[in-house]
């Protein structure tokens, strides 16, 4: 008798349960790096999408700090353990790889198609998504690499802008007549670096050598790579690099530019905020895509995104989240949100940020642009194109010696995997 | 009864303990035991049985680990005479009574522990700055401006320099376990030793530094376990750059297991560090505890 | 005292002057990144950019203080962490405490198997059981309680304190406890009357270097918590990180009032770092 009984009351307990539990609001979990800021701003937008939808309440976590490095760790963590955030933000290429390829994550074209996403986001940004033509992400910003300067400098010198790689060379040469460093970087990491080498693997191998090069179809020992890594080398040598920058943190690699000991520093289109918030900010700044000598001309560019993990128990609701936040009418009413939009035709109000909206025009209408090397390269090779880049600043490679070794170890990744 | 009492109360006394320890570690290390012998992504629902596949790449196919785990080495021989040493004699002289403001000077050289390692990797990127740092601007104010340099940015004082800052933190740890180890030293001791004319270094040779061997044990244990596994100094200070010269087995096991998606590789990684550890720990532990 | 040891006293009393002044300074020197951090504590940002981390604030900007604490969500995290020193460092050090006693004082078949299995929790590296951790957190529904930290942190803990404890234990002379044993205690009663009491300089300092790791620790807290109510005062510090730009001065603000009561604790402990008590009890 009794044995019946207790499996009936678990059966009624969660009955009750469930039912009770159907009045509650469905809790949206969403996972992001965004700073404090930043996470105030979104929390408006979240206000408005909850008095919209009732039933739906976002629980906004966030786990800034030290840029690309904690997060996917907690993230991971989070998906591993069967409690998954049902809406992620996740940077694109090869950083999103991972988690497509452990199909981790969903599929969006349903969301795309109930939606109509498919005119909403910039094309290319929409490409960065996608991996063996599955779109996973909805991409939210779309950023770019510029070299930004100090235009106070420049004019004190009688500098333009460089229309040519042969020009940026002059340029450097000028400033180094003046004491003046052309170009601050902070190798910690190695992706600031980067920024750097790309441009310059760009202006050597050309369009279409370098996207070969970044897909593994091209050998890394062509002569266009050992010459990219001559002119790195060229450019330490000159000091027109500061010195000793190798261990230097990213963000600090701003103040040598700051104090008009360096006239340039590669970044994106946040900068501008980054001034405002480093106290830096004034009429005494811009930005150019560095000229590479080809046809078209291309700067590194790469995109962040929004992701639904399979094990999300709500993702219609995270799908619809996902369209509000993207929505042009949300995104104009909270143009702190997105800096640079994915959306078509949201742009940084011209009055107060008038260069992340000269960023934001280039960023719409230019298709010329080639993937930002960290995601275009998975992690692990990417760490040793930035030991050997290390090892071409130091001198402990002479340009040859590191173009054979990446070739190496592209070989040993391709065999591997 | 009684008798049969003494027999089973060591393991009533380890019950607790024991249970909650096996529980929230015992079975995550095997876990992870397991995981060493595959080759989880850490991501992926599956996984595919390597065997030993994970520690003979590490062994034969790997030339930044064999870099790590001599970057491990020195850290450990390091660790073991400086910090500790310094700890050792810090302990000394702020035992004594004598000593005006001894609470004071006590915590100031505690300090530097008890920051957190955020704050770590700031503090030092600024401290050894090629630019605007300290140490050179100290450096070109006496005049020796050729020694400035970026002693993170150079490849042959990036690991010495990431090693000074992990002194500057780590020596609060051993000076309190030896002031503490301090207090058990019977006072007669030192006054026999007076007696038969004992100068105050002969004191600290022939009393108090045998005496303290059990702090010694624990000390030097714990500083050979923590070299091995030393992570946040290099994760917050150099990222392992630059190139890997400053990358360590702590760091590399992370750099694979969470940032290559090598869960299978980075597990091993963790057992080799807890293995030689072990290796290096228990003959000590053994030596110094014979009678 | 005899009227003879007076000059010695007062000989031994410059000499202590002399030593502190030595001390003080070395540990000026020693402390000179701390300058750094409270310098750049109450600049602008766009002062410290400027001027340098090494130079005198010109303004004290006292707001950062006010603005860290906000940003930082201290109100909430230094009570979380505060919590855990109140019950997560003395359940551990009691829990290890427990278990070094029959591993220092007594002889029964698994002792050494015993102790090398807590040694081996000290050598494993953190990050690789997160995952089982994690798990297992779950598993228990006390996720996002100040709990799931509690019983983790307690595990991770042990084999240290055990080991540390253990070693201080074994400093207890024999003859006391077998003095205890034929008086008729019980093997409790020595724990809690003897070993306990006359540890007090070790539980002490076991007690500072618990608080302090446990004050700090950031990755465990990382990953098994994600709700505000449970966070703890590490996690703040990450706030002041962003993705493209670091708030250096409110975060070093952020620094001075994570660090100031560990200052204060360690302070306070002092007074339990008593000498003698193991070696007077033997006597009696």
């Amino acid at each position: 008798m009794t044995r019946r009984v207790v499996p009936l009351l678990v059966a009624l307990v969660l009955l009750l349960g469930s039912l009770a539990s159907a009045q509650e609001p469905i809790v949206l979990r969403l996972f992001s790096y965004v700073d404090v800021a930043m996470y105030e701003h979104i929390q408006e937008a979240i206000n408005e999408f909850q008095s919209l939808y009732p039933h739906i309440r976002v629980v906004h976590e966030t786990v800034s700090g030290s840029g690309a490095a904690l997060y996917p760790d907690a993230l991971r963590t989070a998906l591993l353990s069967g409690d998954p955030p049902d809406v992620f933000f996740m940077w694109g290429g090869t950083i999103a790889e991972p988690y497509m390829r452990a199909g981790q994550v969903r599929d969006l074209k349903e969301y795309y198609d109930k939606y109509n996403w498919h005119d909403r986001f910039i094309p290319w940004a929409v490409q960065a998504t996608q991996y063996q033509g599955v779109t996973y992400g909805a991409p939210v910003l779309v950023q770019g690499i510029a070299y930004w300067y100090r235009k106070d400098i420049f004019d004190r010198y009688g500098l333009t802008v460089p229309t040519s790689y042969a020009e940026m060379e002059q340029l450097a040469a000028r400033l180094s007549n003046q004491n003046i460093h052309a170009l601050s970087l902070g190798g910690r990491f190695g992706w600031h670096t980067m920024r750097f080498t790309e441009y310059l693997l760009e202006h050597t191998a050309g369009p279409e050598l370098h996207d070969a090069l970044n897909r593994l179809e091209a050998r890394w020992d062509d002569p266009a790579v050992v010459e990219a890594y001559n002119l790195l080398k060229k450019w330490v040598d000159n000091q027109w690099l500061v010195p000793n920058f190798l261990n230097v943190v990213p963000d600090d690699a701003r103040w040598p530019v700051y104090r008009g000991q360096a006239a340039m520093d590669p970044e994106g289109p946040w900068f501008e905020r980054t001034l405002i918030s480093d106290e830096m900010q004034g009429p005494h700044w811009d930005f150019f895509m560095p000229p590479t000598d080809h046809e078209p001309l291309r700067y590194s560019a790469f995109i962040e995104q929004l992701m639904i993990p399979v094990a999300s128990r709500h993702p219609d609701e995270a799908a619809l989240f996902i369209d509000f936040i993207t929505s042009p009418e949300t995104l104009r009413k909270y143009p702190q949100i997105f800096n640079t939009p994915a959306t078509v035709g949201v742009t940084p109000d011209p009055e107060l940020l008038p260069l992340s909206y000269k960023f934001q025009v280039i960023l719409e209408t230019s298709m010329a642009t080639y993937t930002i090397t960290d995601q275009a390269l998975e992690k692990e090779l990417m760490d040793t194109f930035f030991a050997i880049q290390d090892g071409i600043i130091a001198g402990r490679y002479t340009p040859e010696e590191g173009a054979r070794e990446m070739q190496a170890a592209v070989e040993r990744w391709k065999a591997e995997h | 009864m009684n008798r049969r009492n003494r027999n089973l109360s060591p393991y009533l006394f380890l019950l607790l303990p024991l249970a909650w320890y096996a529980i929230f570690l015992v079975y995550p290390m095997l876990t992870s035991l397991w995981i060493s012998f595959t080759d989880w992504d850490g991501l992926s629902p599956t996984s595919n049985f390597v065997g030993l596949a994970n520690y003979v790449r590490f062994v034969a196919g790997d030339s930044v680990a064999r870099r790590a785990l001599i970057n491990n080495v020195l850290w450990t021989i390091g660790t073991i005479l400086i910090p500790t040493g310094i700890g050792l004699v810090l302990a000394v002289i702020l035992n004594s009574r004598h000593l005006i403001g001894r609470n004071l000077i006590r915590a100031m050289f505690y300090m530097p522990a008890v920051v957190p390692m955020v704050a770590i990797g700031i503090i030092w990127a600024w401290m050894y700055d090629p630019n605007f740092g300290a140490i050179n601007e100290f450096l070109r104010s006496i005049g020796l401006a050729h020694w400035a340099r970026g002693w993170l940015s150079d490849y042959s004082t990036a690991f010495p320099a990431t090693f000074a800052a992990s002194v500057w933190s780590g020596i609060g740890f051993p000076m309190v376990l030896y002031l503490a180890g301090l207090q058990s030293i019977p006072q007669d001791l030192y006054e026999a030793a007076a007696i038969d004319g004992c100068s105050r270094l002969q004191a600290f040779w022939y009393v108090t530094f045998p005496s303290l061997r059990e702090t010694h044990i624990i000390v030097g244990t714990l500083a050979v376990i923590q070299s091995f596994k030393v992570f946040d100094m290099v994760y917050t200070m150099t990222w392992g750059g630059p190139g890997q010269i400053t990358q360590v087995l702590g760091t590399w096991m992370y750099f694979n297991g969470f940032q290559y998606y090598r869960a299978g590789y980075g597990a091993a990684i963790a057992w080799i560090i807890a293995l030689i550890s072990m290796v290096v720990a228990i003959p000590y532990i053994r030596i110094m505890s014979r009678d | 005292m005899s009227t003879a040891s007076v000059p010695i006293v007062r000989k031994r009393r410059i000499k202590g002057v002399g030593l502190f002044l030595i001390l003080f300074l070395i540990a000026l020197v020693f402390l000179v990144p701390f300058g750094i951090v409270a310098f750049t504590s109450v600049k602008s940002q766009g002062e410290l950019i400027m001027g340098g981390v090494l130079a005198l604030p010109q303004q004290f900007r006292w707001s950062n203080f006010v603005r860290a604490w906000e940003i930082g969500k201290f109100g909430i995290y230094f009570k979380n962490s505060g919590l855990l020193l109140l019950i997560k460092v003395p359940l551990g050090i009691f829990l290890a405490a427990l278990a070094a006693y029959p591993l220092a004082k007594m002889k029964f078949r698994f002792n050494n198997a015993i102790f090398i299995l807590f040694l081996l929790g000290l050598t494993i590296p953190v990050h690789v059981i997160l995952i089982p951790m994690v798990v297992m957190v779950k598993n228990l529904g006390i996720t996002n309680t100040l709990w799931s930290l509690i019983f983790p942190y307690v595990a991770i803990g042990l084999p240290f304190q055990i080991f540390v404890m253990r070693g201080f234990f074994r400093l207890i002379p024999d003859e006391l406890l077998e003095a205890a044993r034929i008086d008729g205690a019980s093997e409790l009663w020595i724990f809690l009357r003897i070993m306990l009491p006359l540890s007090l300089p070790a539980l002490a300092t076991l007690y500072i270097i618990d608080a302090v790791a446990t004050w700090n620790e950031l990755l465990v807290a990382l990953v098994l918590v994600n709700a505000d109510a449970a966070r703890t005062v590490p996690l703040g510090l990450l706030r002041f990180q962003g993705q493209f730009a670091s708030n250096y001065t409110q975060m070093m603000a952020g620094v001075l009032i994570v660090i100031a009561p560990m200052i204060a604790l360690y302070i306070f402990l002092q007074q339990y770092l008593i000498a003698g008590l193991s070696a007077g009890a033997v006597k009696e």
